[in-house]
């Protein structure tokens, strides 16, 4: 009588899971859903703050950014992202400096790893949480960062405190200006890095 | 007759003016020709569009059930989407596939789909909404309706697809089994009614419905059937035949276009198929609810016509269908073969013993509180 | 150890033992295999776990390395080292005899390295094609892509595989048919919906049992470990996150902790248990899509969308701490890039409540349903010599009843400080290791309530030199990501890119078990293994 037994308590408990099971989605039923009604709740949309979705240089209202144009965020660059292209014009007190020509950034190629950012000496470049970067063409996906007209701020003041960096506070620059962009293969130009203060903070 | 009270809503009355006016100008036979012309056509229109809505309702209620929203992008909450779908299928290429049987391939689906049709035309959606009502109604539902299996055995065959091919031949094992059960459960019900033609099957469940009826063997015939129907459309969890997950989407893998539309439409079809069977052998079909003495409330039900108690009833099941396909897990090949014939078949062949005793011995409601 | 010591030197006299970061064993290539023999068989404790083999251009040689654990301590570890200057035509002895997790790792080294192994009973070349030109992690290989044109033909596969073998003490070239003629063979994958990425399993069927099954692997190899020989440290950090994508911080902080032991770099506390958090929180995430897939595989997609629904909250978190969902770059070297935002604990708190809610609402669900249950208990039965041999770790080793949780072997981070089961079953079914999964889902739930209240304040980075160089010499930190032990050895020259950096990943060794359990399952039911084991392809394809 055992196996006659299994089998009808095998039959009822199947059932009894069965019906359990469905109880469940009973209930989800009736549950109100929680799916983001996107594009048409894009007024009330939060985005985290800390979202990277496109790298930004941010310019005051003087169209002025911090950008120094020294090249770590392009050395740092694990795969080639970032192009810095800057020249060297001369002062009116006769001295030579570098100034920023552009800042080149590949969204099509990011890995959004934040590498560029942290290295950043003097925080020209941040990660910004407006997501909606969709376009047709690939090339449009290669983006100029420094504004048309845009210079370098002068610190003037103390330097402004963006936000407590968590990692390494790196102020190496490169000597020699760096012109062109670099394959990843050949980074090996950081080796002659010498450390230097930005010729920007020493003023 | 059925129904003593009048319906202004009533079908009838459009068909019987329609009938009598034609009558009155033309001979006998230009009277048929046209009615069968329209029926036909009528009963089409309402193949496809009762797979459109079936479509939606899915997605719909299959949505809810999984924590979304389900398609809510075209039209209002979404209820012109399977309009675009349909659209979009009757637009889509259908592609020619290398090596395979193309003569086979190309006839499945019509099979799969006449299979389908020719169910469809025997339900009885209303009061005089039945376009053919044989006496051996039950048996040719049952017939008719296992022809489908030949198309999805030659989808699979023809397309020269390994997937397709495990697919059908695990289509095939199972319709095969469970065309069984769902054969001895209906067989259940005609012990009970005495009768295999639908219209009269549903004037005996007026004040009680079969599965009332019959009670304790009634209620297992009724699970028996659902379970059976269940899977002879091939639905989750008994959709091992398409098993996206397995065989990516089985017999029909290679499909497209409007013959991947053919499959599509008469699995809803199916669906519905099954539902309306249950509804008329078991549930009264289209009559309202009535209850013998209560003459107010009896006048009340009968002023809903009876094709919305006919879908109403559907409806339901199909709901239940949907509620059980999208709660479980699928069932491997041995395990569907084991319900059936360790547990279904064995149950099936003592419940129909236990009906005939039922039925012989004055044991059914009707005989023990005398109802009509 | 020191009679460990004496046991090598009694086997092979001529070995060579270093003690560097790992007792380290230097033999000639002809002795390896006997030496490797005898340290599994050793009683008192055996060397019996293959954690990683490493094939390395050396210079001047082509050797490889093999790091032995024992399975029942898996602190106790011991690196074997061989080597061959042949480069023309380099042969070494197989260990797949003894440790079947080396078949697939000794075919991969041949595709990479071009070291063929004697009596490897498959030499074919693992990732690669059979006629790709060169072997790229050499130090002298060619990239030029005209030696290797992209194809764009469809080739027919090849399933004969070339092998060496010894018979009488004389090597021999044979080829061996992988399938029978009559085999009636299926391709599931590459593109097929429950492979969980670009798997690709040749099947031979006999109507619906699985009679073998061929893994060909590599649809998108990325050759990551190549790629970090150019990269410097904080650099290669990115690419941890798109091995095992769903356990991507564990793999960070696996690779940073093997960094910051090397150049001995100090971590505040504040970071480690923003990182033990993080990596509880990120262990659940991937046990929850586990659950959902393997759910998906059996037929049941609703409840695959329930698993998706309660990981968004995960992901929510993730975003609002580090900015990323999936790949969240959390952890740098010396601590991690984010700070814990002000809500953290809060949110963190009400996720552990609702968490525990779902789980009661998944056991009746799921875990007790009748279909569920045929689906799974007794299915794919994996014995615990098995699993040791594949060296299958994390849940789905567990399951074996083999303890392999390197937090409590191996205590990282704050796992010896907090209270938690090691979550083991002894069956070794698909149901087993889907139990283990829900089960450390609820452990992960106890360690993070431990310390979310308790976060201390301070720095969540260490200074670190802007250049990071790690000393010379051999380093490997194994760390239990959600699928098992994920491995990082890095071979550094004092340069600031390592020499040779090698990921041991989790779900190698559990695809290389697939052939092994499915062998005569239903194929059904080879998805659903496939479910339970729970492997992610591109921790696979490096």
């Amino acid at each position: 009588m055992d196996s006659v037994s299994k089998y009808f308590s095998g039959l009822f408990t199947g059932i009894f899971s069965l019906l359990k099971g469905m109880s469940v989605t009973w209930k989800e039923l009736w549950t109100p859903k929680v799916t983001q009604q996107y594009p048409e709740n894009r007024d009330t949309l939060v985005i985290s703050d800390r979202f990277r979705a496109e790298l930004t240089m941010p310019h005051d209202e003087n169209n002025e950014h911090a950008c120094t144009a020294c090249g770590i965020c392009q050395m740092n660059c694990p795969n080639g992202t970032i192009v810095v292209t800057s020249q060297i014009i001369e002062t009116e007190d006769g001295k030579k400096k570098k100034i920023l020509d552009t800042h080149q950034w590949d969204l099509g190629m990011c890995t959004f790893c934040n590498l560029c950012v942290i290295t950043c000496p003097s925080d020209a470049i941040k990660f910004e949480n407006t997501f909606e970067n969709a376009v047709f063409t690939r090339s449009k996906l290669v983006q100029k960062l420094n504004n048309e007209g845009s210079s370098l701020r002068e610190k003037k003041k103390e330097v402004k405190p963006v936000e407590p960096k968590p990692v390494v506070e790196a102020k190496p620059v490169v000597e020699a200006p760096v012109t062109e962009a670099k394959p990843v293969v050949e980074k090996k130009v950081t080796e002659e890095v010498k450390p230097e203060e930005p010729k920007a903070e020493k003023e | 007759m059925i129904l003593n009270y009048s319906q202004p809503l009533e079908i009838t009355n459009l068909t019987g003016w329609l009938d009598s006016a034609l009558r009155s100008s033309m001979s006998e036979f230009w009277v048929l020709l046209i009615e069968f012309v329209l029926v036909g056509a009528l009963l089409l229109t309402a193949y496809a569009v009762i797979a459109l809505i079936l479509i939606y309702a899915e997605r719909k209620i299959t949505a809810f059930f999984q924590a979304r929203y389900g398609p809510n992008r075209v039209g209002k909450w979404g209820l012109l989407q399977s309009v675009a779908d349909m659209i979009k299928i009757l637009l889509k290429e259908i592609v020619k596939i290398n090596r395979s049987d193309r003569f086979l391939f190309f006839a499945a689906p019509f099979f799969m789909i006449a299979a389908s049709m020719m169910t469809f035309g025997a339900i009885p959606f209303g009061k005089g909404l039945h376009a053919v009502d044989f006496n051996i109604g039950v048996l040719y539902v049952t017939a008719v309706s296992s022809l489908g299996i030949i198309g999805v055995l030659l989808a699979g065959w023809s397309s020269n697809n390994k997937y397709s091919m495990i697919g059908a031949m695990r289509s095939g094992a199972q319709f095969v089994s469970y065309e069984l059960s769902a054969g001895f459960a209906l067989m259940t019900i005609v012990v009970l009614a005495g009768t295999m033609q639908f219209s009269t099957m549903i004037e005996g469940q007026r004040f009680c419905w079969n599965i009332f009826n019959g009670h304790i063997s009634s209620v297992i015939a009724f699970v028996i059937y659902l379970i059976s129907g269940h899977a002879e459309t091939n639905r989750g969890p008994f959709d091992l035949p398409e098993a996206e997950s397995e065989l990516t989407a089985g017999y029909h893998t290679e499909y497209s276009g409007l013959q991947f539309g053919f499959y599509y439409l008469a699995e809803y079809l199916n669906m519905f198929i099954i539902a309306s069977i249950a509804t008329t052998v078991f549930l009264g079909g289209f009559l309202p609810i009535q209850v013998q003495g209560w003459d107010a409330f009896n006048g009340i039900m009968s002023f809903i016509p009876t094709y919305v108690w006919f879908f109403g009833k559907t409806a339901v099941l199909i709901f239940l269908s949907l509620w059980v396909r999208w709660s479980f897990p699928r069932l491997r090949i041995d395990q569907l073969l084991n319900l059936e014939w360790k547990y279904l078949l064995p149950i099936n062949l003592i419940n129909i013993v236990l009906m005939v005793i039922l039925v012989l011995t004055g044991l059914t409601l009707k005989d023990i509180f005398g109802i009509m | 150890m020191e009679n460990i010591k004496k046991l090598i030197l009694n086997t092979v006299a001529s070995a060579v033992i270093e003690e560097k970061q790992k007792l380290t064993v230097t033999v000639a290539w002809d002795k390896l295999h006997l030496l490797a023999k005898t340290l599994r068989d050793n009683a008192a404790l055996p060397f019996d776990v293959l954690v990683y083999l490493i094939g390395m251009d050396r210079g001047e040689e082509l050797g490889v390395n093999y790091l032995l654990s024992s399975s029942t301590d898996l602190s106790k570890e011991l690196v074997l080292k061989t080597g061959t200057t042949d480069r023309e035509n380099p042969l070494l002895y197989s260990v797949t005899d003894l440790f079947e997790t080396a078949h697939f790792n000794e075919r991969e080294v041949y595709a990479l390295l071009g070291i063929r192994f004697i009596n490897n009973p498959d030499m074919r070349k693992f990732f690669l094609n059979a006629d790709w030109n060169g072997f790229p992690l050499r130090k002298d290989y060619d990239a030029n892509p005209e030696l290797n044109p992209l194809s764009l033909e469809s080739v027919d596969m090849i399933d004969i595989a070339p092998r060496v073998m010894e018979v009488d003490g004389k090597l021999v070239e044979e080829t061996v048919n992988i399938f029978g003629d009559d085999d009636y063979i299926i391709n599931i994958g590459p593109q097929h919906p429950s492979t969980h990425g670009v798997m690709h399993f040749r099947t031979a069927l006999d109507g619906e049992i699985v009679k073998k099954i061929d893994v060909h692997s590599g649809y998108i190899h990325r050759g990551i470990e190549k790629l970090s020989e150019a990269l410097t440290y904080p650099q290669i950090l990115h690419f941890t996150d798109r091995l095992d994508y769903l356990s991507a911080n564990i793999n960070r902080h696996g690779l940073c902790l093997c960094v910051e032991k090397a150049s001995e770099i100090e971590v505040p506390e504040r970071a480690q248990y923003i990182r033990t958090i993080m990596d509880e929180l990120n262990r659940m995430d991937s046990h929850l899509l586990a659950w959902a897939c393997q759910t998906n595989d059996l037929g049941a997609t609703t409840a695959f969308i329930y698993g998706m629904r309660e990981r968004e909250i995960i992901l929510d978190i993730f975003d609002k701490t580090c900015g990323g969902r999936l790949i969240i770059n959390q952890n740098v070297i010396g601590g991690v890039m984010f700070d814990i935002y002000p809500d953290f604990q809060k949110d963190v708190k009400s996720f552990i409540i609702y968490m525990r809610e779902k789980l009661k609402e998944y056991d009746r669900f799921f875990s007790h349903n009748v279909i569920a249950l045929g689906r799974m208990i007794g299915i794919g039965n994996l014995s615990k010599e098995d699993a040791i041999s594949y060296a299958v770790t994390g849940p789905a080793g567990r399951a074996s009843g083999w303890s392999n949780d390197l937090r409590k072997h191996t205590p990282y981070a704050l796992y010896d400080k907090v209270d938690f089961k090691e979550v083991i079953r002894t069956e070794g079914d698909s149901y087993a290791r889907y139990m283990n999964r829900l089960d450390e889902i609820e452990e992960s739930l106890h360690i993070i309530e431990q310390l979310i209240d308790n976060i201390p304040e301070g720095d969540i980075c260490a200074k670190v030199k802007p250049i990071i160089r790690i000393p010379e010499g051999e380093y490997y930190q194994g760390i239990e990501a959600a699928k098992g032990i994920f491995g990082v050895f890095i071979e550094s020259r004092g340069d600031k890119f390592p020499y040779r950096l090698k990921f041991r990943s989790p779900s190698m060794a559990l695809v290389s078990v697939m052939p092994l359990i499915c062998k005569n399952e239903k194929v059904s039911d080879f998805i659903g293994i496939g479910g339970s084991m729970d492997y992610v392809i591109p921790d696979i394809d490096r």
